[in-house]
């Protein structure tokens, strides 16, 4: 009779067990929501932003997350860009990226986002916070080095120098100059003649190129602080007729610049790595949203190319973005 | 090693038994047998577990293999289409009229519409000028082709197709697409002279790109393209491996010609099949994930787990099972057992149940309980039938006509003031006593036991008016030995009443102590009248019915003898009628300290 009882219930917790291990391993497949997240650059034109973009969503389509990609259409318009950041909080994406029109005007709504409890991945320009989760972009001081060190390589250490610099105060531009003036202030035959803002207007820089060439006798080189700068500079230098005879050192590496490079307008350009830029964006705030470490800053790096070696094929694909 | 392992395995359980103390039968049959159980099964999962996997994983291989078989076809296929276009151009250039070469230009033009993945076809004459492209852009100038590998390689061997990595395109100015070139060289006559000219059919990545996603390699399983330098000639994440953001274990791939290899790449186990491609140097590369490709293996890792799981359980809940089984008799034998052990022998027979062994274990013990019983019963007996026997020859002692003769005796020799043999009688007398008595130890030295015989024969030879003479003679050696009390002087009052009495010569009665062996021997001979053979048989059956009977203090000596030393030890008669007797008891060689324990059982 005992006996009986004892295999009865051995019986009974052999099912329970299995039933349960049979529970269990069913549970396991859940449908996973697709993430938002949502990528605020300074403006939308094809060259820079849009390598940004392709790199953003080559991670978007690697992680399977929702990329929305949003700029105002001029780089000044910081509010425009102030208003898209506070859109990606009323949408409450799940992280966002962000490239800052201004060092300062952008902190209040990115910090913001922050307390809302959206992950922030700051790339390209930087924010005056210690609130973001992360920063991603060229090392600008050093990209500012790079500049004078090839002024020093194409032009040499006696030359008078315009320097054609984009939004006065902004992040990138203050680094950007930090790093070049820094660069040649070792040598003492370099003389700037004037720093000039273009607020990354092509048509601006040309005009101020335009005027000061007409208005300085002697003028060696132009050295340009971003792509607006650097194309409008050598569209003004190439109307004017002092192709090779003004150097230009530049920035970036778009199409026109290339060309005007291969026409022998600019000299050299230092070159940063946009799409590295938006890829890791995405990537660290994908990461920032699952709660893992997320590095603090990231360098992404920055190169010296000339009309010599930008089509070695390790240049190549860093200036010409890989479309098929 | 094999010595090592027993080491190992005796160690264990005792490591076991001492952190968990225990070790009762029950738990040591669980825990071993659920050990070795366990232990064998999950080898047998892992076992399972393996080679299911390694097949699964050649199988998946394989599969890869035939998926890209087929791509590879397609992919040949297309470059042979290429080739088929560079043919058409080369067959075109035996005239190279102006008419024919607008001829070939409009015939192009219709394959460049139709076809969206060529995106210029362009010919070289032999020192590196523009004869033609199309579409018709404005050509970049300072682009000299002169200085390119591919065109001078072309020029050398104008029988290769020559297939370029993937590079940017610098034929037109301002445009810089990412192109695949073909490159071969033409024979051509131009200007009455005979020349090598290049032609370059330059593709997008639109073809070649679908040719390498309409394979499915499972979801995140994917092919690309690379040459046997290792350039990628197309790879799905081409701009982040460009961009260093990506890695690819192309070395292995350029290493291994064809056929298939498996590895952890970057933490996660993949299969890389690779296939050469007909025409150029290309190599097509499939990726797999084994965890993607190999679906059932989670299942199948689930289906262990679950059989291990059952497995345990089931083995952990037979084995106690099994274990009490075992154990349950067994707890009870031990139970009886204490009770046994604390002196409680009433205990009633087990019930024989359980297996084999516990079974005789139960029996035996019962057995031996009744043993015990039975040889404790024997024992109270014994103890009490010496008891008896002893009071029997003290009574003999204390005989009133022993007694009454001797006291008889000294009051007729004071009458006859015979003073020195009333003192001797006197002397005699009270030492006899003294040695009877000797303060109630049953055990005395031999060297008292001859002075008590001494003692009664002094007392007797008086009363019998020297009637009889007597000897003793003792060997010095047996004096100190222990002997049991009063067994000497039964044998001599036999010897007088029994025998010298009945004879009208003078009696001898001889005695004689010595050892023999690791005996005491007490021999009291006569010469007297003799005990008849019957009457011998039968001396120590007699139930004592009359004191004075013969035999009564022998019967007492002999069961004496046996109840204190065992029964090789006893009283041996030799009787020849009209001739004598001769009694001989034997007591074994105990020496002086047995004595002392002796004295504490009594």
């Amino acid at each position: 009779m005992r006996r009986l009882h004892r295999i009865v219930i051995l019986i009974l917790i052999l099912v329970i067990s299995v039933s349960l291990i049979g529970c269990s391993s069913g549970e396991l497949t859940t449908e996973e929501k697709k993430l938002n997240i949502k990528v605020v650059v300074k403006m939308q034109e094809p060259g820079f932003w849009a390598v940004v973009q392709m790199g953003a969503e080559a991670a978007g389509r690697e992680f399977n997350v929702n990329i929305d990609f949003d700029g105002p259409t001029y780089e000044r318009d910081i509010d425009g860009q102030i208003e898209m950041v506070q859109e990606a909080i009323d949408e409450d994406v799940d992280a966002l990226v962000l490239a800052a029109s201004d060092y300062e005007l952008l902190v209040p709504v990115a910090e913001k986002a922050k307390a809302a409890g959206i992950p922030v991945i700051i790339i390209d320009s930087n924010l005056n916070s210690d609130k973001i989760d992360s920063f991603i972009g060229t090392d600008n001081v050093d990209a500012g080095r790079k500049l004078g060190e090839s002024l020093i390589d194409k032009v040499g250490a006696e030359c008078r120098i315009v320097v054609m610099s984009f939004v006065k105060g902004t992040a990138t531009a203050v680094q950007r100059e930090e790093g070049f003036f820094d660069e040649i202030s070792q040598y003492e035959g370099i003389e700037v003649i004037d720093t000039l803002y273009c607020n990354s207007e092509e048509s601006l820089a040309k005009q101020l190129t335009i005027d000061i060439v007409n208005s300085e006798t002697e003028i060696d080189a132009f050295v340009c602080l971003n792509a607006y700068g650097t194309v409008g500079t050598a569209y003004a230098i190439d109307e004017l007729g002092y192709a090779g005879e003004i150097k230009i050192i530049g920035f970036d590496s778009t199409p026109e610049e290339i060309s005007f490079m291969e026409k022998d307008v600019i000299q050299s350009l230092v070159i940063q790595n946009p799409f590295n830029m938006g890829y890791l964006g995405v990537k660290y705030a994908l990461d920032a949203i699952r709660n893992e470490k997320v590095p603090r800053s990231v360098n992404t790096g920055s190169e010296v190319i000339d009309k010599e070696n930008m089509y070695l094929p390790e240049n190549q694909k860093l200036v010409f973005p890989f479309t098929e | 090693m094999r010595r090592r392992l027993k080491r190992i395995l005796i160690k264990t359980p005792k490591v076991v038994r001492k952190s968990f103390r225990i070790n009762s039968i029950q738990s040591i049959i669980t825990l071993s047998f659920s050990t070795i159980t366990i232990i064998a099964m999950i080898m047998v999962g892992i076992g399972l577990y393996s080679t299911f996997s390694s097949n699964a994983e050649k199988n998946a291989a394989s599969s890869a293999q035939q998926i890209m078989d087929q791509a590879t076809i397609n992919l040949e296929n297309y470059l042979e289409t290429m080739i088929e276009i560079s043919d058409l151009i080369s067959a075109n250039m035996i005239d190279t009229s102006p008419d024919n070469m607008q001829n070939l230009d409009n015939m192009l033009s219709l394959t460049l519409e139709l076809r969206e993945d060529i995106v210029t076809v362009a010919i070289y004459t032999g020192n590196g000028n523009v004869m033609l492209t199309n579409p018709g852009h404005d050509t970049d100038r300072t682009y000299s082709v002169l200085q390119q590998d591919w065109f001078n390689q072309t020029i050398e061997d104008p029988e290769a197709y020559l297939f370029q990595p993937p590079h940017v395109q610098r034929l037109f100015e301002g445009r810089r697409p990412w192109v695949v070139s073909m490159n071969r060289g033409l024979s051509v006559e131009y200007l009455g002279r005979d020349e090598t000219w290049a032609a370059m059919v330059d593709m997008n990545f639109s073809v070649i790109e679908e040719l390498c996603n309409r394979v499915s390699l499972g979801n995140r399983g994917y092919i690309y393209v690379v040459d046997k330098d290792g350039n990628i000639i197309f790879h799905p994440q081409q701009q982040l491996i460009y961009s260093g953001l990506k890695e690819e274990s192309i070395d292995e791939v350029i290493e291994l010609e064809q056929g298939s290899f498996v590895d952890d790449f970057q933490g996660e186990r993949r299969i890389t099949t690779i296939k050469n491609i007909q025409y150029s140097d290309w190599k097509m590369v499939g990726v797999s994930y084994v965890d993607e490709l190999v679906p059932n293996m989670r299942d199948f890792t689930n289906f262990i787990i679950i059989i291990l799981v059952f497995g345990i359980v089931f083995v952990v809940l037979a084995s106690i099972f099994i274990s009490s089984r075992i154990s349950k008799p067994v707890k009870r034998l031990e139970h009886q057992m204490n009770r046994v052990e604390q002196g409680d022998f009433d205990i009633e027979n087990l019930e024989v149940k359980g297996e084999d062994e516990v079974k005789r274990l139960t029996k035996a013990f019962n057995l031996m309980i009744s043993r015990i019983k039975m040889l404790m019963n024997q024992i109270i007996s014994e103890q009490e039938a010496k008891r008896k026997s002893e009071f029997n020859a003290l009574q003999a002692q204390i005989n009133p006509h022993f007694l009454y003769n001797t006291l008889d005796s000294i009051i007729w020799m004071n009458e006859n003031q015979n003073h020195e043999g009333v003192s001797e009688m006197t002397g005699a007398l009270a030492r006899f006593f003294r040695i009877s008595i000797s303060k109630g130890n049953e055990v005395i030295d031999v060297s008292d036991e001859v002075e008590h015989a001494a003692s009664y024969l002094v007392i007797q030879k008086i009363r019998y008016k020297n009637k009889f003479d007597y000897t003793i003679d003792v060997q010095d050696e047996a004096l100190h030995h222990k002997t049991i009390k009063l067994i000497l002087q039964p044998i001599i009052e036999n010897a007088i009443y029994h025998g010298i009495n009945k004879i009208q010569d003078k009696g001898e009665i001889y005695i004689k102590v010595f050892i023999e062996g690791d005996k005491i021997i007490f021999r009291v001979a006569d010469n007297g009248f003799g005990i008849k053979p019957e009457r011998l048989k039968k001396i120590f059956e007699t139930e004592p019915t009359n004191k004075r009977t013969l035999g009564v203090g022998l019967k007492n000596v002999y069961e004496r003898i046996k109840l204190s030393y065992g029964d090789e030890y006893g009283v041996d008669i030799k009787s020849e009628i009209e001739v004598g007797t001769t009694v001989s008891i034997s007591i074994p060689l105990t020496g002086e300290q047995i004595g002392d324990s002796d004295e504490k059982i009594t």
